[in-house]
C-alpha cells in the first residue's frame, strides 16, 4: 500500500546542476557552522575565507548556469534561465563584497562564523528565488533568505539598535511574507495553478479578471514590495538599515533589493502580464510614491546609513518603472540598472563601514569631513558612488537612468520618466551635500588611526568604482549580456 | 575606431592631464605646471585644427563608433565651423584661467588643477559631440567640476552660490534629458546625422530651458549673479566666457535644427526676451557696486545680444552671434581676470573701497583701459564688428527691435566707462588696506596678454572667424526659415 502511494507521487528529480550556486552556498554555510563550533583563534580568518570562497565559487557557478541555457528543473518549479543566472551573479558579487566589508568588524568576533554562515544561507535563498517559477518555490526561497536576514540584523546582540533592527525587520518582514502567501493562494484560486507559466497560460486562455485575482496580484506585489522596500511599504527600511551591521545593510540594500525586484518582474511578466491592465497603474503608483517619498525623506537625513536607506527606497521606485513597462527593453534596462545599483551602493557602504570603525559609532555627515584628506582613495570611491547615484555622466548611474527612462518612454509611459527626472533632481540636493562634506576640511588636525579591514574595504571600493566607471563608459558588453538574459524572460519582439 | 582622432584628442588630453595631476606623486608646483602643459597642448591642437579646417567642407575631423547599440547611442564626434571656433575659444581661455589660478596659488592644487582640466574636457566634449546623448554627457559633466570649484575655492557665500548653480542648471538639463531620450528613441538613433526634425513644442521648450538657463537668457539668470560673484575669479571667467557659450551653442546646434517648426513659431518670444534682457541687464550693470558685478551683468546682457542674433534667424544675425560668442568669451575672461587680480591683491572688489589704481601702475591701467574700451564695442574693435552684424540682422526683419537693441551700445559705453573710471581714476571713499601696497602688473601679463593679442587679431581680421562659421550658420538658418515658404 505504501509502495503504491509512493509510486503514485511524482517525485521530482533532483538536478543539483540547476541550483549549483545555491548548493555551493549551502555547503559553505554548513561548513561554517561546523567551524563555528570550534573555539579557535584563527576562526575569524578561517570563516572569512570560507565565506569568501563560497560566494566566489557560487559566482563562478553562475557561469555554468549561463552556459546551460534556458530550461526548467524540479518539475518546473525552477526555471533555470539566463535571467536567473545574471541575477545570481549580482547576488554573489554583492556577497563577496559584503564579506570583505564585514572583515574588520570586531563587534561580531565571537559569532563571526555564524555571521558568515547566515550570509551564505541568505545568498542561497536568493539564488533559488531568482529561478523560482512557482509560488511554492518562491515562498520557500523567500523565507530562507528572510529568516537568515532577521537573525543577521540582530546579530550584534550587545547593541540595542541591532536588536531593534532585527525585531522590526522580523515583524514587518513577516507581514510581507504573509501577504505574499495569501496572495499566491488567491492567485491559485483564480487560475488553478501555482506555477507562473501555467498561470500565464490560464490567464491568456481567457479567464476573466475576477476580483479574487485582482486581490491576489495586489497581495503578491505588496509582499515583494515589502522586501524591495518600495513606498508605502518602506517604513521599516531606515530603522533596520541604521541598526543592522553595515555589512549586513550592504547585503540587504543590494542583494535583497536586486532579488525582490528581479522576482517581481519575473512574476509580473511570466504569470500576470495578460492581466497587465489591472496592475500596471497600481505598480506605477507604488513606483511614483517610492521615487518621491524616498528622495524627499532623504533630504533631511544626516546619518549616512539612513540617507542611503531612503535613497534605496527612491532607487526601488526607479526600478519599478521597468516593472510597469515590462517590455524587453525595460527588462534589459532593469538588469543593467541592478548591476550598476549594486556596484555604487557597495562602493559607498564600504567607505561607510571603514569610517564607522574609525570613529566607533554611526557616521553622520559631519564625520565625513576630512575624509578627502585622511583617505584620498576611499573618498574618491565614495564621491564616485554618490555621483553615480545622482546619475552624473560618465558614471554607470547616468547610463542606467537613460536606459530606464528610455524604456519607460518607449513603452508609452512618459509620465513615469518625467517623475523619475523630477525625483532625480530632488535627489541631487542630498547627494551633493554629502559629496561636499567629503571634501570639506575636518575640524581637527588629528588623523584617525588605521583600522583593520581598511585594505579589504579599499579593494571593494576600487572594484565597485571600476565597475561604475566601466559601465558608464563602455557599457556594450553588459548590454549584450542583459539582452541575452532578458530574452529568456521576454522574447524580444 | 577610424577617422580623425583630432576631435577625440581635444577632450582626451585635458582628461588625461587631470588623471596625471591626481595620480602622480609630485609637488604642488609640478602639478600646476603639468596641468598648464596639458591645457596648452590642447590649445596647440585646437589652433592647428583651426588652420587645418576647410571652411567650405562642412563637418570635419569626424570619428564614429557604437556606444550602446541597444538604444542607438553612438560615439560620434566631429567639428564644423561653429564647433571649431568655440573649441578654439575654450582652448585659449582655459590656460589663461589656469595661469591665474597658479599665480593666485590656489590651495589643494591637486584637486584644483584636476577639476579645471575636467571642466575643459567636458566643455570640449559637448562641443565636438555629434550625438545627442554624448552632448548631454558633456553638458552634465561640466556641472560637478564647476560646483566643486565654486564650493571649495569660492568666496564667503560659496556654498549657497554652488547649490543655486547646481539646482538651476540641473533642472534645465534634466528636462532636456527627457527630450533627448524621447527624440532619440523616436528616431532609433541619437546620432545627429540620423535624427530627423521634430514638431513637438514641448521637446523644443525642454531643450530651450536647459540652454536658456546655461546661457543665461533673461529671465533664467537667477543663479548667475551669485555664481559670478562668489566663485574664484578664474572660474567666473570660465563660467561666463566658455560655459555660457555651451548654452548658445546648444540653441544653434540642437534647438533650431532639430525643431525648425517650433523654433520658427516661437522665435518672436525669444527675440522679445533677449531684447528685454539686453537692455535690463545693461542698465543693472551700470548700477553695480563692485567691479565683478559690472562684468557679470554686462556678460548676461551680451549673452542676450547673442540670443537676439540667433533668434532673428538670418545668416547675418547668426554669423554675428557666433562671432560675438568668441569676442565676448575672450573679453569677459579678460575682464574677470583683471577684476580678480585687483581682488587678490587688495582683497576687495567694492568700488567704494578700491579706485585710483592708475597712479603709478601703468601696466594695470593699460590692460583695464583696453578691456573696457573693447567691451564698449568701440568702432574698429572685434566686438564692434560682431555687434554690428547682430544688429544688422535684427534690422533686416524687425527694424524696431534693431533700433531698440542699438540703445544697448550706449548703455554698454555707460557701464564700461564707469568701470574704467571707478577702477582707475575715482578715489575710493573708504580705501582698502591693501590698496596702496598693490604693485603694478608683472607676471600677471603672462595670462592676460594672450587674450589681448587674440582680441587684437580678431579686430584686425574678423574674417578668420566669420568665414569659418558662415557655412554652418547658413545651414542652420536655412533649415528653419525654409518653414517661411508655404
Amino acid at each position: 500500500m505504501i509502495v503504491a502511494a509512493a509510486a503514485s507521487i511524482d517525485t521530482p528529480s533532483v538536478q543539483i546542476g540547476a541550483i549549483l550556486p545555491a548548493a555551493i552556498l549551502i555547503v559553505g554555510a554548513l561548513v561554517l557552522l561546523i567551524v563555528g563550533s570550534f573555539e579557535s583563534r584563527s576562526a575569524r580568518v578561517t570563516s572569512g575565507v570560507i565565506g569568501l570562497l563560497s560566494f566566489a565559487g557560487a559566482g563562478l557557478a553562475t557561469w555554468h548556469l549561463w552556459n546551460n541555457g534556458d530550461g526548467t528543473a524540479f518539475s518546473g518549479q525552477l526555471s533555470t534561465d539566463r535571467y536567473a543566472a545574471l541575477v545570481q551573479a549580482i547576488v554573489c558579487a554583492s556577497g563577496v563584497a559584503c564579506v570583505l566589508l564585514g572583515w574588520g568588524t570586531r563587534r561580531l568576533s565571537d559569532r563571526i562564523a555564524e555571521y558568515y554562515s547566515l550570509l551564505c544561507f541568505a545568498g542561497a535563498g536568493m539564488c533559488i528565488l531568482s529561478a523560482a517559477n512557482g509560488f511554492v518555490s518562491l515562498f520557500v526561497a523567500l523565507e530562507l533568505f528572510s529568516i537568515s536576514l532577521y537573525v543577521l540584523c540582530a546579530l550584534d546582540v550587545s547593541s540595542e539598535a541591532s536588536l531593534e533592527s532585527g525585531l522590526k525587520y522580523l515583524i514587518t518582514g513577516s507581514v510581507g511574507s504573509a501577504a505574499l502567501l495569501f496572495g499566491s493562494g488567491l492567485a491559485y484560486i483564480a487560475t488553478g495553478s501555482l506555477r507562473f507559466d501555467q498561470i500565464g497560460t490560464a490567464l491568456n486562455s481567457g479567464i476573466s479578471h475576477t476580483g479574487i485575482l485582482l486581490v491576489g496580484i495586489a497581495l503578491v506585489v505588496t509582499g515583494l514590495a515589502f522586501k524591495a522596500s518600495a513606498a508605502p511599504f518602506h517604513m521599516w527600511t531606515p530603522d533596520v538599515y541604521e541598526g543592522a551591521p553595515t555589512a549586513v545593510m550592504a547585503f540587504m540594500a543590494t542583494a535583497t533589493k536586486t532579488i525582490a525586484l528581479a522576482t517581481l518582474l519575473r512574476v509580473m511578466i511570466t504569470a500576470f502580464s495578460p492581466a497587465s491592465d489591472v496592475w500596471e497603474s497600481a505598480v506605477a503608483a507604488v513606483a511614483i510614491a517610492s521615487m518621491l517619498i524616498g528622495n524627499i525623506a532623504a533630504l533631511r537625513q544626516t546619518n549616512v546609513k539612513r540617507m542611503l536607506a531612503y535613497s534605496s527606497v527612491g532607487q526601488a521606485g526607479y526600478l519599478l518603472i521597468a516593472v510597469v513597462a515590462h517590455t524587453p527593453l525595460a527588462t534589459r534596462a532593469m538588469l543593467y540598472y541592478l548591476t550598476v545599483y549594486a556596484a555604487m551602493n557597495l562602493g559607498a557602504l564600504a567607505v561607510v563601514s571603514v569610517r564607522e570603525r574609525e570613529i566607533g559609532g554611526p557616521v553622520f555627515i559631519g564625520d565625513l569631513r576630512g575624509l578627502g584628506r585622511d583617505h584620498p582613495l576611499l573618498a574618491g570611491g565614495l564621491a564616485l558612488s554618490l555621483l553615480s547615484l545622482a546619475s552624473f555622466p560618465p558614471t554607470g548611474g547616468f547610463l542606467a537612468k537613460v536606459y530606464l527612462f528610455g524604456s519607460a518612454i518607449d513603452a508609452g509611459k512618459t509620465y513615469l520618466a518625467v517623475i523619475g527626472v523630477i525625483a532625480t533632481m530632488i535627489s541631487l540636493a542630498y547627494y551633493l551635500r554629502f559629496l561636499l562634506a567629503i571634501y570639506t576640511p575636518a575640524a581637527s588636525e588629528a588623523r584617525p588611526r588605521i583600522v583593520p579591514g581598511t585594505r579589504l574595504a579599499a579593494v571593494a571600493v576600487l572594484v565597485s568604482a571600476g565597475v561604475v566607471l566601466w559601465l558608464g563608459i563602455a557599457p556594450q558588453p553588459l548590454v549584450e549580456v542583459a539582452r541575452t538574459a532578458a530574452a529568456s524572460l521576454v522574447p524580444p519582439g | 575606431m577610424s577617422g580623425s582622432w583630432t576631435s577625440t584628442l581635444l577632450w582626451l588630453i585635458p582628461l588625461g592631464g587631470a588623471l596625471l595631476v591626481v595620480v602622480l606623486p609630485v609637488r604642488d608646483a609640478t602639478r600646476g605646471a603639468l596641468a598648464l602643459i596639458a591645457a596648452l597642448a590642447t590649445t596647440v591642437l585646437a589652433l592647428a585644427a583651426a588652420f587645418d579646417f576647410d571652411p567650405s567642407g562642412g563637418t570635419q575631423f569626424e570619428q564614429s563608433h557604437d556606444w550602446v547599440r541597444d538604444l542607438g547611442l553612438t560615439y560620434h564626434v566631429g567639428m564644423d565651423g561653429l564647433s571649431l571656433v568655440l573649441v578654439a575659444l575654450t582652448a585659449v581661455c582655459v590656460p589663461c584661467a589656469l595661469g591665474f589660478g597658479l599665480w593666485a596659488k590656489r590651495p589643494n592644487m591637486r584637486a584644483y588643477a584636476a577639476l579645471m582640466l575636467l571642466l575643459e574636457s567636458a566643455v570640449v566634449l559637448l562641443l565636438v559631440a555629434r550625438d545627442l546623448a554624448l552632448f548631454y554627457v558633456g553638458f552634465e559633466a561640466m556641472i560637478a567640476p564647476l560646483a566643486l570649484l565654486i564650493a571649495v575655492w569660492g568666496g564667503p557665500n560659496r556654498a549657497r552660490a554652488a547649490i543655486r548653480f547646481v539646482i538651476y542648471t540641473l533642472v534645465g538639463s534634466l528636462l532636456m534629458l527627457i527630450a533627448v531620450i524621447t527624440l532619440g528613441l523616436e528616431a532609433g538613433s541619437f546620432d545627429l546625422a540620423k535624427i530627423g526634425t521634430s514638431d513637438s513644442r514641448w521637446l523644443f521648450l525642454a531643450f530651450m530651458a536647459a540652454f536658456a538657463i546655461k546661457a543665461p537668457l533673461y529671465p533664467f539668470h537667477g543663479w548667475v549673479p551669485d555664481a559670478y560673484r562668489e566663485s574664484p575669479p578664474e572660474v567666473a571667467a570660465l563660467l561666463s566666457g566658455v560655459v555660457s557659450k555651451a548654452g548658445a551653442y546648444g540653441m544653434l546646434r540642437f534647438a533650431l535644427p532639430l525643431f525648425p517648426g517650433p523654433a520658427h513659431d516661437l522665435r518672436r518670444w525669444f527675440v522679445a526676451l533677449a531684447l528685454v534682457g539686453l537692455l535690463w541687464c545693461s542698465l543693472v550693470a551700470f548700477r553695480q557696486p563692485d567691479s565683478r558685478g559690472v562684468v557679470a551683468y554686462s556678460s548676461i546682457g551680451q549673452m542676450s545680444l547673442i540670443g537676439l542674433g540667433i533668434f532673428v534667424m538670418n545668416d547675418i544675425g547668426a554669423t554675428g552671434a557666433t562671432f560675438q560668442m568668441v569676442n565676448h568669451g575672450l573679453l569677459t575672461v579678460l575682464l574677470f581676470l583683471l577684476a580678480g587680480v585687483i581682488e587678490v591683491r587688495t582683497g576687495e572688489g567694492l568700488f567704494r573701497r578700491i579706485g585710483a589704481l592708475a597712479r603709478g601702475r601703468a601696466g594695470l591701467a593699460t590692460f583695464v583701459l583696453f578691456a573696457g574700451i573693447a567691451t564698449l564695442a568701440v568702432p574698429g574693435s572685434a566686438l564692434f564688428a560682431s555687434e554690428f552684424l547682430v544688429l544688422l540682422g535684427a534690422f533686416r526683419d524687425w527694424w524696431l527691435i534693431g533700433a531698440l537693441a542699438s540703445a544697448a551700445i550706449v548703455l554698454a559705453a555707460m557701464y564700461a566707462l564707469r568701470w574704467i573710471s571707478a577702477l582707475l581714476h575715482d578715489a575710493p571713499v573708504d580705501p582698502a588696506p591693501g590698496l596702496s601696497r598693490m604693485r603694478d602688473l608683472r607676471w600677471e601679463a603672462t595670462y592676460l596678454l594672450p587674450l589681448v593679442v587674440c582680441v587684437l587679431v580678431l579686430s584686425v581680421y574678423p574674417y578668420a572667424v566669420t568665414h569659418r562659421v558662415a557655412l554652418s550658420m547658413h545651414g542652420i538658418v536655412s533649415a528653419v526659415t525654409a518653414k517661411d515658404a508655404p
